[in-house]
């Protein structure tokens, strides 16, 4: 155990000592410094742009006055974690609205009308430029300075002719490899625990940012896996240092490993996968076309619904006593192709009898509802093909380790693709919800549906979308694939490393 | 001398485990870059044919407004314009996939209202006006690092660093630097010699990678090449050049400074990092958002006030009821405009022109400012010789924002010629009113459609020579750098 102290201490004071050390420190904070203060600055637009978007739903909710015109929406709350990782935090729609007769979706062109919006960005041209943030330049320079540290450790000792001398102490040899791993991990902690304490400070000083216990949890949770990442790399030039004979072979080999698992592999399996996807879906315009007949169906079946009850159009089972001028109905449709929106004004309303209307009504809203249902399955389709393109390039990607680590703190921070789905999924729910709302409030088929003269809407305990956010041990079982291949390349670099380390050669 | 140095340094890089990784790597991204632009999905022919399906639909739409009436075509527009594709856009993609492909100039359908009260019934046109609609989902697109040339000359520039860490700090710790110094031979021939040595080292294999490239290509026919993009392929490999030599500079620099390689390399490595990803995109970011514009939805925001108060000045859709004493005007536009009644035609004409400046203003003033935060976050990311590098050829292939500015600049002055051109037809009609924009006040006989000007996009290479002068200047800061920290080092 003294032994074991001893070259961990000794490990760890050489390469503190050493320029790499201070160079590597110095620019892995800065560099976290300044990223931290441009996502600290981007955070805030989003929370300004979140807050409007709120407030004037807040405002257009007040006016509403009929069931039939409520628009709820549901607003992608903007996530402090994203400050540590942007991920698709500024991709994406992050505005939703439910209509009853849309169905929720998103296009992958300009569509009139579309249910899903993106609101409050100034300038999307300015995603030409790469997001950096913490975890990337984690990703890229916390390597690269495990790399460095770990490259010589055995091969720099064995040309300096060190290791002779240490291996003819009585020290094992398994005392060494561990002692050698500790004490270089020993001193990559420092810059990890650091840079990643100066971001929290500076995300907490920025007054923006309302960190709860949860995200502080998150936060150190992304700390651990960094580490876990951080040693992987480290293993790796370890291992290197011990198949090499010099020094010099271990950095180039190391270094060209470094480029090609962090910029290399993942940049070239995903851009083989955009340009050759291995789910091939027919154009989306096939799948609007598809929607559009469902709206032909829905309007068969409610005709058909109509003719059972004797009446050519909805509008003429209203009567009027007495019979005067202006009477009758104004009804205006609005249709895109993929969603078909009827509302309907009568005339003179004090004189009208509407009970048989509303019941009609009753009918053919909720079948409205079930057919926007039927519309969003359709167009959810290319949405569905691509996110398992994405899932067969992201499978691909996880060869790489560095990649691993990138999903990883994604689950964890809440930022990752299956996030901004949940989002869109959660949606979807909240219209279900909605739907059963005024099913539950016969709303259908009420004289507020289409008009005010009863009295406005009862709007008043309509449910709100809530925002979830995920518990630590949820964000932690989400990860935990990702964070079980990064352990299992650690013990499996690890014994390698021992084992060939046990059975060197000292000549 | 320089010659024999230069031999030496080839012959030694060509037995070292840093060029066999290299060639095995090179020629691996270049035929996967020609594999996936030549045949992969949205490769150049996919954007041909749409662009092709958009100019004959343009054609057609022109036609058809041009056999109505030149009071047709007038208001409708001349329709979308779209950006031919480039055929090089495998040499650098400039995020061809979140930048927009065309501007809009059609009108938006068309508005009526039925006689109330004084108002007389009417059918009307909005004029067209020139938009610019967003390239609209990025999310369809997984990833914005596409294996392109310029990926290739960034990976290129890293093993500029791995040939030169230890040109000389290699020499000075093994102890034959003072032997080679003990010659005759002067410092700044040394220096030229090991950076003509790596320099000759890179781009060797670099030329047969990109005529290997360009062969796939070719043989898999799917990017038919012009004669003039030869000439251009030709300015990318001097960028390259220019490029590659920087980085052999900065790594000669380094180590001349040290004693010890693997400090030369640390200090290379991390500058590299930092010169490839953090710096530009940090940067581009930081300085974007520097002075904040308006969003999006701010400018629909007042776009739309501004034009309901002019709606509500005019009130083309009817006056209320003079009757239920709300006190509201009534509307100007109550009468139709008409041949008969060019007073009512050019009030019409004032409310048109209104929106018409209403809405450009809205549209130009926020594209411009988005273009004012980009332009300026690229200045500044010029700092950066791997942005410089990648701008460059950028602008050589006529891919990414810069081309998309150019693009835009031309359709405004397209948007100009076609009202002159209607204006000048209308001229020569002895029978229209001459009021612009409303349909009754211009000339009711069709044009040749073959007479309505075309727009042709004209490709400027001008703000490559920016670059590449800032390119060349990099290179003169680093030999001179290299040079004398060289100079002044010690031996040992």
């Amino acid at each position: 155990m003294v032994m074991l102290w001893l070259v961990i201490q000794r490990e760890f004071v050489s390469n503190v000592l050493t320029s790499r050390f201070m160079i590597g420190f110095i620019v892995c904070l800065l560099s976290t410094a300044v990223a931290v203060f441009v996502q600290v600055d981007d955070h805030e637009k989003r929370l300004v742009g979140y807050n409007t978007a709120v407030r004037e739903a807040e405002t257009e909710a007040r006016e509403w006055e009929l069931y039939s015109k409520i628009k709820p929406k549901a607003h992608r709350k903007p996530n402090p974690l994203s400050i540590f990782n942007v991920g698709t935090e500024n991709e994406g729609a992050n505005t939703v609205t439910v209509e009853l007769a849309k169905p929720i979706f998103e296009p992958s062109f300009p569509i009139w009308g579309a249910p899903t919006q993106k609101r409050g960005s100034d300038n999307p041209f300015l995603t030409i430029f790469l997001t950096v943030d913490v975890v990337f330049i984690f990703k890229i320079v916390l390597s690269a300075l495990a790399i460095l540290f770990a490259y010589n450790t055995i091969s720099g000792e064995r040309e300096d002719g060190t290791l002779k001398l240490v291996l003819s102490n009585s020290i094992p040899r398994d005392t060494i490899v561990l002692g050698k791993y500790l004490g270089g991990m020993l001193s990559l902690l420092p810059i990890v625990l650091v840079s990643l304490i100066v971001a929290l400070l500076m995300a907490l000083s920025s007054g923006i940012t309302a960190f709860d216990g949860n995200d502080i949890a998150h936060v150190v949770l992304i700390f651990g896996v960094s580490l876990l990442y951080v040693s992987t790399w480290y293993l790796l030039g370890l291992l290197l240092s011990v198949w090499t004979k010099t020094a010099a072979t271990s950095l180039i080999l190391s270094m060209f490993i470094w480029v090609l698992l962090t910029s290399v592999h993942s940049n070239v399996v995903t851009f083989a996968v955009e340009k050759f996807p291995p789910y091939q879906s027919k154009p989306e315009a096939m799948f609007l076309q598809s929607a559009s007949d469902a709206w032909n169906q829905f309007g068969k079946e409610r005709d058909a619904y109509l003719k059972q009850r004797g009446y050519e159009n909805i509008t003429k089972s209203i009567t009027w006593e007495p019979e005067t001028t202006p009477t009758g109905t104004r009804s205006s449709s609005w249709s895109g192709g993929y969603f078909l929106i009827e509302n309907y004004t009568v005339n003179s309303i004090g004189r009208a009898d509407t009970s048989i209307f509303q019941e009609i009504l009753g009918y053919q809203e909720q079948l409205r509802a079930e057919y926007a249902g039927k519309a969003e399955e359709i167009l959810n389709k290319p949405a569905e093909q691509r996110e398992r393109n994405v899932k067969f390039a992201d499978a691909f990607s996880r060869v790489s380790f560095a990649e691993v680590y990138h999903f990883a703190v994604g689950a964890i921070a809440g930022t990752d693709r299956q996030h901004y789905n949940d989002f869109i999924q959660n949606a979807r729910a909240y219209k279900r919800e909605i739907v059963e709302y005024l099913k539950d409030k016969k709303a259908f088929s009420s004289r507020a549906w289409f008009s005010n003269d009863q009295g406005p809407a009862e709007l008043t305990d309509l449910p709100v979308f809530e925002h979830q956010r995920l518990s630590l041990s949820e964000s932690f079982s989400r990860a935990s694939v990702d964070i079980l291949i990064l352990l299992a390349w650690n013990i499996v670099l690890f014994m390698v490393a021992y084992v060939s380390f046990l059975r060197y050669e000292m000549s | 001398m320089i010659g024999q140095i230069a031999k030496k340094e080839i012959h030694h890089n060509l037995t070292t485990l840093r060029f066999a990784l290299m060639i095995i790597l090179l020629p691996v991204l270049f035929l996967v870059n020609a594999l996936m632009y030549s045949l992969g999905g949205d490769g150049y022919m996919a954007q041909v044919n749409t662009h092709n399906r958009q100019e004959t639909q343009k054609t057609k739409h022109i036609e058809d407004a041009a056999n109505k009436s030149l009071a047709e075509l007038a208001l409708v527009g001349p329709g979308e314009i779209s950006k031919s594709p480039s055929r090089l856009i495998f040499c650098a993609d400039g995020a061809n996939a979140q930048i927009p492909r065309s501007v809009t100039m059609v009108s938006g359908g068309s508005w009526s209202r039925t006689g109330q009260y004084e108002t007389e019934d009417y059918e009307w046109t909005p004029p067209w006006t020139l938009e610019y609609p967003l390239q609209s989902k990025a999310r369809g697109t997984m990833q914005r690092i596409k294996i392109d040339w310029v990926f290739i000359g960034m990976l290129m520039s890293f093993f500029a660093i791995l040939f030169t860490f230890d040109a000389i700090a290699g020499e000075r710790s093994r102890g034959t630097l003072s032997l080679i110094m003990s010659n005759t031979i002067s410092r700044g021939q040394v220096l030229l010699g090991k950076y003509l040595g790596a320099f000759f080292t890179l781009m060797v294999p670099l030329l047969i990678g990109i005529l290997m490239n360009l062969l796939f290509i070719l043989l898999s026919g799917n990017i038919p090449f012009a004669s003039e993009d030869s000439l251009r392929i030709l300015g990318m490999v001097a960028v390259f050049a220019l490029h590659l030599s920087i980085f052999i500079f900065l790594g000669l620099f380094f180590s001349s400074r040290v004693s010890n390689p693997i400090t030369s390399l640390v200090w290379l490595l991390l500058t590299w990092v930092c010169l490839t990803f953090v710096f530009p995109s940090l940067l581009g970011t930081f300085v974007g958002n520097l002075n904040p514009i308006l969003s999006v939805d701010e400018v629909s925001m007042q776009k739309e006030a501004q034009l309901g108060q002019l709606r509500d000045e005019f009130r083309p859709h009817g006056g209320a009821s003079p009757y239920n004493g709300l006190g509201e005007t009534a509307s100007k536009l109550s009468k139709a405009a008409s041949v008969e009644n060019p007073e009512a035609t050019r009030l019409w004409a004032t409310y048109f022109t209104r929106e018409i400046e209403t809405k450009t203003r809205f549209a130009d003033g926020q594209i411009d400012s988005q273009f004012q935060q980009v332009q300026l976050a690229r200045d500044i990311t010029q700092i950066s010789p791997i942005a410089t590098f990648q701008y460059a050829m950028e602008g050589l292939a006529n891919t990414g924002i810069v081309s998309y500015m150019n693009f835009v600049k031309q359709a405004r002055r397209y948007r100009q010629t076609f009202i002159d051109f209607i204006k000048t037809e209308d001229q020569s009609d002895p029978e229209s009113l001459h009021i612009y924009p409303v349909r009754e006040g211009l000339s009711q006989k069709p044009v040749n459609p073959d007479a309505v000007p075309v727009f042709e996009e004209q490709i400027s290479y001008r703000s490559v020579l920016t670059q590449v002068g800032l390119l060349v200047l990099f290179n003169l800061l680093f030999f001179i750098i290299a040079q004398v920290s060289f100079i002044v080092s010690e031996v040992k």
